[in-house]
């Protein structure tokens, strides 16, 4: 079989048990092909994805434990994709979080069938990426960077942030100005003034 | 006192336990309380005060102050994270009345430092904020179960707010654990009596609007009526509530969340950004009859730089009514031969060097550009004009009274006080009011109109190190540099054509050149000031920072309108003192502000009484403290409307007229008059759920069975081991879970202690809760997990949490009320998307594949959770638990509260910024005190403190950057 991953390295191998589920009609950004596999879908070397409906786990309450069981060791990261198609989730959702957090494995959640597929394309897709877009990096041109700072005070929204830059002139300028001036500027109310200004002026850390 | 005020403390000290009091808003709660503090005897233990906000913390000591009997000896003040822990505990022990906020409370007595039996009894103000999962619920469960004498009096002044959401007045009693709801409606017998008896003479003024208000107001009305019908079509809202009456609340915003919340994340975006656009436009309603006109257009272009490509309304028929008329009431722009215009006779060579003269030209004065005109309209609001007839009447009637002397010796017994009092809305209406007043309405229509043109334009950037001066600066630039391009570049985005924009550059050109002249031709200007008055300042002119030369003496004109001010200022505390026309900072405005020669007010000449501008946003009782005779309400509000019933009430001898200031058939009359009828509706249902109200008299009973889930063997515990069948060994020990202070905002640890689990505070660096000695949980609601992806900050938590314990986990937490899902089907898109919080969500798990993730439904589904994790688990240790991740050569102790002792939005701007990264915001924190000083340092420093040219160019260069035209 290991021609065969090597002939499908960009794909997603499915499990055969998985023949005949819908969801695989939602995996359509990634190639995917039949194979034996332990689990339910082999994302990757290492990675693998074993496939839970809520309402399936209410009738066989057993399954994911043996399925994790199945799996042994061979897996750095073992994600259980839980597809909540019940109403009242609270009880069975609990056991599956129990069951899955005490045999390591990560449990993700999707609502619909179309969120379930595009976990498995993205873990897929994403398998080799850097962390960058989730390591706060954001756009990098002035306008979103600002906006991206400014509203680190509370309440201040993108709105106000057009009427300091162009009452201002310059994030410095906005940084130096009085609280008159602050105030002066519409749709900025008392507790914005006062917020911002303290952003500004409060020392960062505050000596008791 | 008053009488009603007595009947209420009565009523409520009948039940020993205490109760719940809703009175009207604006019936003087903190006077209120205040009386109610004087009944305090330290002997009995502390009082402690919960929820105050800032306005309370500061109104009732000082109305207790007022009250006080000399020899009372009890004083009120705050206890704060600030103070050590042992000195708190002295102050628990004084018996004294304090102001605390729920975090710390809810700390020392679970960590024992406060022993219950030190207090006395609990204010509890606000109670409409409460919920039985928040705070203040617990720290009255801890309370109540170990100390029965104590009492709780809640108290709220928002009627409407109580009767939010299905039976709320019940479950707040049910939660604080009392019985009795005392209501107290302005239409109360005893209210309407005490305040009736004696009534201010009220003269209500209606203003007639301008046409061109009325246009705007009219579209506005169009646009929300049209987005309200898209939001019914959208069947997820209850068609009753929406009509435009309600629109005009903030409470409409909570009606439509409320009902939309449990569905919010499977709306699509269109709903969203209607709900979104309804905001808006609420507020233009309120911001036209409070803003002037140019203020207003300023106003609209920030919001169409800002939304225009996403909201729905801005492109209508109506929107685009809305930006014309606005534009009309500022300027108007057309050919300069067309008929149109105004001044049609002028030529183009005469108004030029009308210009060049520097003539400042009142309304019609005209500006041309390659044959085109833009001419200067400035509609002033119509309520200047009538604030200062007001004015200039009071005045009349004044010097006729002093004319007739027996009635100046009757007033000087009554300690007669010519102080007018003006209250508006906000700060902003104030200042500008004030100038309208001193300077003459012209001027400062033509000083906004200037500002809005200045900002129109690109600004030069600046000297780095120059602070003193960035206002010249600016100035000087727009005089060299206009150019056209700018204005050609971004005329795309803006619907503004480009010849307007031409124009409007050119405009504020003529306003730099003048400036220069106004610098260079410095001539002796003088100042009409007002015949009497002391003057401080000569003729001395400061050739000042600003782009135009100014006469200090305008400041020192205001000063002379108020000339019985000073000796009343010292009496106010400092936020008061700000709004003194007199005051220091007062008059670095004006230094700022760009003034002219001429138009020094004509209207002037006519003596004005002496005037206090007052914003009802301060939130500060100030009727008290100036004692005005006459009140102006500029901006109407029910509120202040029942201060001063009640001043007059307190105060029957003294003389009071009020003048109400309404725009004729505006919102603004519909939104006042609706504010009384949601009270009274608010009134009536608290009435009706008063007498169906089940409340159990067993309190004492029902207090057993919360004590008795403090003990180790509560009913949860056994109900879990026979759960668990055969589980014994829990039924010995009781469940301990680490919490980090910060999480006390969040209800979670309350709804654990309601489990039966012990809840140790301490702070942590590393993870929220610590369940065990391997488990270590990062609680994000849904809202924050979206925030913490994009400000990379989840990564760095999980990645610390990696790395000191084998089994870190992130819970996602949905609130119980809100959807139970991620994301609605339409947002899931064709593609794998990097935006998208699945994808991020994938990335997070990719990278920590030892990440462990509960999906909660809700807080008590949390907890079961955590019961469940724990069942096998170790008791997590507190000391080793505090010491992780502290980073201890930086010598923080490690009882220092990390949240209290930094200026965390500070901090989080810093982190913000471009070139600041991990390894060098703590180095730039240590060298710079605060933001302000940062924004100072020039590069060469910057780049020691940051240890690196590079990241420091980038920060200074990200700093002074030009900020984009509108235009």
């Amino acid at each position: 079989s290991a021609s065969v991953s090597g002939v499908n390295r960009n794909a997603i191998l499915v499990s055969h048990r998985q023949k005949g589920n819908p969801l695989l009609k939602h995996i359509r950004n990634v190639r995917w092909a039949f194979a034996d596999v332990i689990c339910d879908y082999l994302l990757g070397q290492s990675t693998s994805a074993l496939y839970l409906s809520l309402r399936y786990h209410l009738l066989h309450p057993d399954y994911l434990y043996f399925r994790i069981r199945e799996l042994q060791k061979n897996f750095k990261l073992r994600v259980v994709l839980c597809h909540i198609d019940v109403e009242d989730v609270v009880k069975p959702l609990l056991e599956v979080t129990k069951t899955a957090l005490l045999h390591d494995c990560t449990l993700l959640c999707g609502w619909s069938l179309e969120e379930c597929g595009r976990y498995l394309e993205t873990i897929k897709v994403y398998e080799n990426k850097s962390a960058d877009l989730i390591q706060g990096q954001m756009d990098s041109d002035y306008k979103s960077r600002l906006n991206h700072a400014l509203t680190a005070v509370r309440h201040v929204n993108k709105t106000d942030v057009v009427t300091l830059g162009s009452t201002f002139g310059s994030l410095s300028h906005i940084m130096d100005a009085s609280m008159e001036d602050l105030a002066r500027c519409p749709g900025i109310g008392e507790r914005k003034v006062k917020r911002l200004y303290d952003t500004f002026h409060e020392p960062f850390k505050r000596v008791v | 006192m008053l009488k009603f005020y007595e009947q209420i403390i009565g009523d409520l000290l009948e039940d020993s336990s205490g109760g719940l009091v809703i009175l009207s808003g604006g019936l003087g709660l903190s006077k209120l309380i205040s009386y109610l503090l004087h009944l305090h005897d330290p002997s009995q233990g502390s009082l402690l005060i919960l929820s105050a906000s800032p306005s309370q913390k500061s109104s009732i000591p000082r109305n207790y102050q007022d009250t006080l009997n000399l020899e009372t000896p009890i004083s009120t003040s705050e206890i704060t994270f600030d103070l050590p822990a042992p000195q708190r505990l002295s102050l628990y022990g004084s018996g004294g009345i304090f102001f605390i906020t729920a975090r710390i409370l809810i700390v020392d007595l679970l960590t024992h430092r406060l022993p219950t039996t030190a207090v006395a009894g609990i204010i509890l103000l606000n109670a409409h904020s409460l919920s039985d999962t928040s705070t203040e619920a617990f720290i009255v469960r801890i309370l109540r179960s170990s100390n029965r004498s104590l009492y709780v009096r809640a108290f709220s002044d928002r009627p409407h707010a109580m009767v939010s959401g299905f039976a709320k007045a019940e479950r707040t009693l049910k939660c604080l654990f009392l019985r009795k709801l005392h209501l107290w409606p302005r239409f109360q017998v005893h209210v309407s009596q005490d305040l009736e008896r004696d009534p201010p003479e009220v003269v209500d003024i209606r203003v007639p609007m301008s046409p061109y208000m009325i246009g705007i107001q009219k579209a506005v009305i169009e646009v929300m009526d049209a987005c309200l019908k898209e939001m019914r079509k959208t069947n997820k809202v209850d068609v009753e509530d929406l009509t435009v009456e309600n629109g005009l609340f903030k409470s409409f915003d909570e009606i439509v969340r409320r009902q939309l919340d449990p569905i919010w994340h499977t709306l699509g975006k269109k709903t969203k950004q209607l709900v979104s656009d309804l905001k808006t436009l609420r507020k233009l309603l309120d911001y036209l009859a409070r803003y002037d006109a140019v203020t207003y257009l300023k106003y609209l272009d920030s919001l169409r730089a800002s939304e225009s490509f996403r909201s729905v309304w801005i492109f209508s028929e109506s929107s685009y009514k809305i930006f014309e008329y606005a534009k009309k009431r500022v300027y108007h722009f057309g050919r300069s031969d067309g008929g149109k215009s105004l001044v049609p006779s002028k030529t183009l060579s005469t108004k030029k060097r009308k210009l060049e003269k520097n003539k400042s030209e009142d309304d019609s004065s005209a500006r041309a550009n390659s044959g085109l005109v833009l001419e200067e309209v400035l509609e002033e609001p119509p309520k200047w004009k009538v604030l200062r007839e007001i004015l200039e009447e009071i005045q009349e009637e004044r010097e006729k009274q002093v004319s007739s002397r027996e009635e100046l010796i009757l007033e000087g017994e009554t300690e007669y006080n010519g102080m007018v009092l003006v209250a508006c809305k906000d700060e902003r209406s104030c200042m500008q009011l004030e100038d309208c007043i001193t300077k003459g309405t012209q001027k400062v229509m033509r000083e906004e109109w200037d500002k809005y043109l200045l900002s129109k334009v690109e600004l030069q950037s600046l000297p780095k190190s120059n602070k003193k001066k960035p206002k010249a600066l600016k100035g000087f630039g727009v005089l060299d540099g206009v150019v056209p391009t700018i204005a050609g570049q971004t005329a795309e985005f803006s619907s503004v054509s480009k010849q307007e924009n031409d124009a409007l550059l050119a405009a504020a050109t003529e306003i730099g050149k003048k400036a220069k002249k106004d610098i260079d031709a410095k001539d002796g200007v003088t100042c009409e000031g007002h015949k009497k008055g002391r003057r401080k300042g000569s003729n001395k002119k400061k050739s000042v920072i600003g782009r135009i030369d100014h006469e200090s003496e305008t400041c020192k004109q205001s000063e002379m309108l108020c000339p019985g001010l000073e000796d009343k200022k010292k009496y106010c505390d400092p936020a008061v003192a700000g709004h003194l026309l007199e005051n220091a900072p007062q008059s670095e405005i004006s230094d700022k502000g760009v003034l002219r020669k001429h138009g020094q007010g004509p209207e002037n000449t006519k003596q004005l009484p002496p005037v206090h501008f007052f914003a009802l946003e301060s939130n500060q009782s100030i009727l008290d403290i100036l004692q005005p005779s006459a009140i102006i309400v500029y901006h109407p509000d029910i509120a202040f409307v029942r201060e001063i019933e009640i001043y007059k009430a307190e105060n029957p001898s003294k003389k009071l007229k009020v003048y109400f200031l309404f725009y004729e058939d505006s919102t603004e009359v519909r939104k006042f008059e609706a504010s009384v009828l949601r009270e009274n509706g608010a009134f009536e249902s608290l009435i009706r759920q008063k007498s169906l109200m089940l409340i159990r008299v067993d309190q004492d009973a029902h207090l057993l069975e919360v004590n008795s889930s403090l003990e180790p063997q509560s009913t949860t515990a056994q109900n879990l081991i026979t759960r668990k069948a055969g589980g014994k060994k829990e039924a010995e020990k009781e469940m301990q879970v680490i919490v980090d202070m910060r999480e006390f905002m969040s209800s979670l640890p309350n709804v654990l202690h309601q489990k039966g689990m012990r809840i140790i505070p301490v702070t942590l660096e590393v993870g929220d809760y610590i369940l065990s000695p391997l488990i270590c949980v990062e609680r994000k609601s849904i809202q924050d997990l979206f925030g913490s992806f994009s400000s990379g900050r989840l990564y760095h938590q999980v990645e610390m949490m990696s790395r000191y314990y084998r089994i870190p986990v992130l819970l996602i937490e949905f609130s119980q009320d809100k959807s139970f899902s991620f994301l609605s089907a339409s947002d899931i898109g064709d593609d794998v998307s990097p935006n998208s919080i699945i994808s991020k969500l994938s990335l997070l798990v990719l990278h920590f594949p030892r990440l462990r993730i509960l999906w909660s439904r809700s807080l008590h589904a949390t907890a079961e959770i955590f019961t469940t994790l724990k069942a096998n688990q170790d008791e997590p240790d507190e000391a080793r638990a505090i010491r992780v991740g502290v980073p201890s050569e930086e010598g923080i102790v490690e009882n220092d509260v990390r949240a209290e002792n930094f200026n965390t939005s500070a901090v989080e701007f810093l982190r913000r910024l471009p070139g600041v990264t991990d390894s060098n915001y703590r180095s730039i924190m240590e060298e710079c005190k605060s933001l302000a000083e940062l924004a100072l340092l020039p590069v060469e420093r910057l780049a020691e403190v940051m240890g690196g040219l590079k990241a420091a160019k980038t920060l200074r260069d990200f700093l002074d950057a030009k900020y984009p035209t509108l235009l």
